[in-house]
């Protein structure tokens, strides 16, 4: 049913933005509210767009989320952690971009030696954890720079990294959870358009 | 619960705003959230809160709609200026108490960081509401042309910018079609734990894909019965035009950093 011609592939690619969209401003949608943080399930459209579309376009589906998270962080922050963080396109951009790559490849890899379902969710949980562990080392490394810290207004760095590292313990905890109950929720619906193909 | 969303929330009118150019005013927006980190001190501040007042004075669009962008923000907002109210040092301690610290620099710092979101917020609210949705898209068809040189496909992404932004109001409405459609059936949105909150987005993603599969399908048959072939050699309708107050306003900015570099302390 599929057919790969360019119009197709534009339209499901714009469909696939659409949605990314959506659930960036949709409340309850794209962001639970969890406390001070906010989970989110855009990562899900993320890995169903790799699962079903490729890495190639798993990766670009990525981006634009991740577009949308750095122009957030200026203008309409999610968590009072965006503007600390996501204001740097490296740190808001790059780990969303490797979420479509890993989970792609993942399940292009399993796909060959084990059941559908199970490689689904294991690709699914690799496309998460890449963001996540990405996420936190990206942090890591750029922000415990003086330079940074200057320009957060904070003079003292090693007060900016602890504060950094008490929100990144608490942005981990959360995501880490969501890559273990998403797997599997993710499933359902790929395996549908799996079948039509 | 969607009229909260200022996203593409355009507001038709004839000011001078309204008529600039969207490259324009994409760039100068962009532009703004980079000398904004320029500003270090009160005068600096009150020289672009002034600036800021007069843009949005020029749009002709009423303060409340500013003021309504702020206020679903004005938590996280708090909450940032508070951490960095607490946890810098420096200059005269009023309070501290274990790693708490309530000093001078701290204050000044805080009252900073809340002026650089406000003004960041009002002039993306700016642009957003005076700038129709396909217009930036064309804007940033338009300013991302130079990357064909890499091989970049420009078309091809403005052209499914465009296709996303024409459908988010569709898929938004039948996003809330499905969310009455689970409650009637007994889906409960926003409640109990965290994990039966989440579970609650299954029913609703898995229609919106389907929906959207098959809306992508239609779309490119439609699009080839009316001989779509792919973005080169294709001409276009909506044809960007610059005029002098395009120049003007690029005066006005570069004015605005000089002054802005001139006060820096």
């Amino acid at each position: 049913m599929l057919r790969k011609n360019k119009a197709y592939h534009l339209s499901i690619l714009a469909m696939f933005i659409a949605v990314i969209i959506i659930q960036n401003f949709v409340p309850l949608f794209g962001y639970i509210p969890f406390g001070l943080l906010d989970l989110t399930t855009i990562h899900v459209t993320v890995v169903i767009a790799a699962i079903i579309l490729g890495p190639k376009n798993g990766a670009l589906i990525g981006g634009v989320w991740g577009l949308i998270t750095f122009v957030r962080a200026f203008a309409a922050p999610t968590s009072p952690l965006a503007p600390l963080v996501f204001t740097n396109p490296v740190v808001s951009i790059l780990p969303r971009i490797l979420i479509g790559v890993v989970a792609g490849w993942t399940f292009i890899w399993l796909n060959k030696k084990i059941k559908q379902t199970p490689a689904m969710m294991l690709a699914a949980i690799a496309g998460t954890l890449v963001n996540t562990l990405l996420v936190l080392t990206l942090i890591y490394v750029f922000y415990r720079t003086p330079a940074v810290a200057q320009a957060y207004g904070t003079a003292d760095v090693s007060r900016l990294g602890g504060l950094l590292l008490a929100v990144v313990g608490a942005n981990g905890i959360p995501e880490a959870i969501l890559a273990a109950v998403v797997a599997p929720l993710i499933c359902t619906p790929l395996r549908r358009f799996q079948q039509r193909r | 619960m969607m009229n909260k969303l200022l996203f593409g929330r355009f507001i038709p009118g004839e000011s001078f705003v309204h008529h600039l150019d969207p490259r324009n005013k994409l760039l100068m927006s962009f532009y703004y959230i980079g000398i904004i980190f320029l500003a270090n001190n009160w005068s600096t501040y009150l020289c672009l809160f002034l600036f800021t007042l007069l843009a949005v004075y020029l749009s002709s669009i009423k303060m409340g709609f500013f003021i309504r962008g702020v206020r679903p923000l004005i938590w996280l907002i708090l909450f940032t200026v508070l951490l960095q109210v607490f946890f810098t040092r420096g200059g005269k301690v009023f309070w501290s108490w274990g790693p708490i610290v309530l000093s001078q620099y701290g204050l000044v710092n805080g009252a900073y960081i809340f002026m650089r979101f406000v003004l960041i917020i009002f002039m993306s609210t700016l642009l957003t509401l005076t700038t129709p949705p396909l217009s930036l898209a064309d804007a940033i068809e338009a300013i991302l042309k130079p990357l064909r040189v890499v091989r970049f496909p420009v078309y091809e992404v403005a052209l499914m910018l465009s296709i996303a932004l024409r459908f988010v109001p569709t898929l938004m409405d039948e996003t809330e079609k499905i969310m009455n459609a689970q409650r009637a059936r007994g889906v409960d949105f926003g409640e109990g734990n965290l994990f039966q909150q989440m579970r609650a987005v299954v029913p609703l993603l898995i229609p919106l894909f389907v929906s959207s599969f098959n809306r992508a399908e239609d779309l490119a048959i439609a699009m080839e019965a009316r001989g779509y072939q792919g973005g080169e050699g294709r001409s276009k309708y909506r044809i960007l035009t610059w005029h002098y107050r395009d120049t003007f306003v690029v005066l006005a900015f570069i004015a605005l950093t000089g002054i802005l570099i001139w006060l820096r302390a």
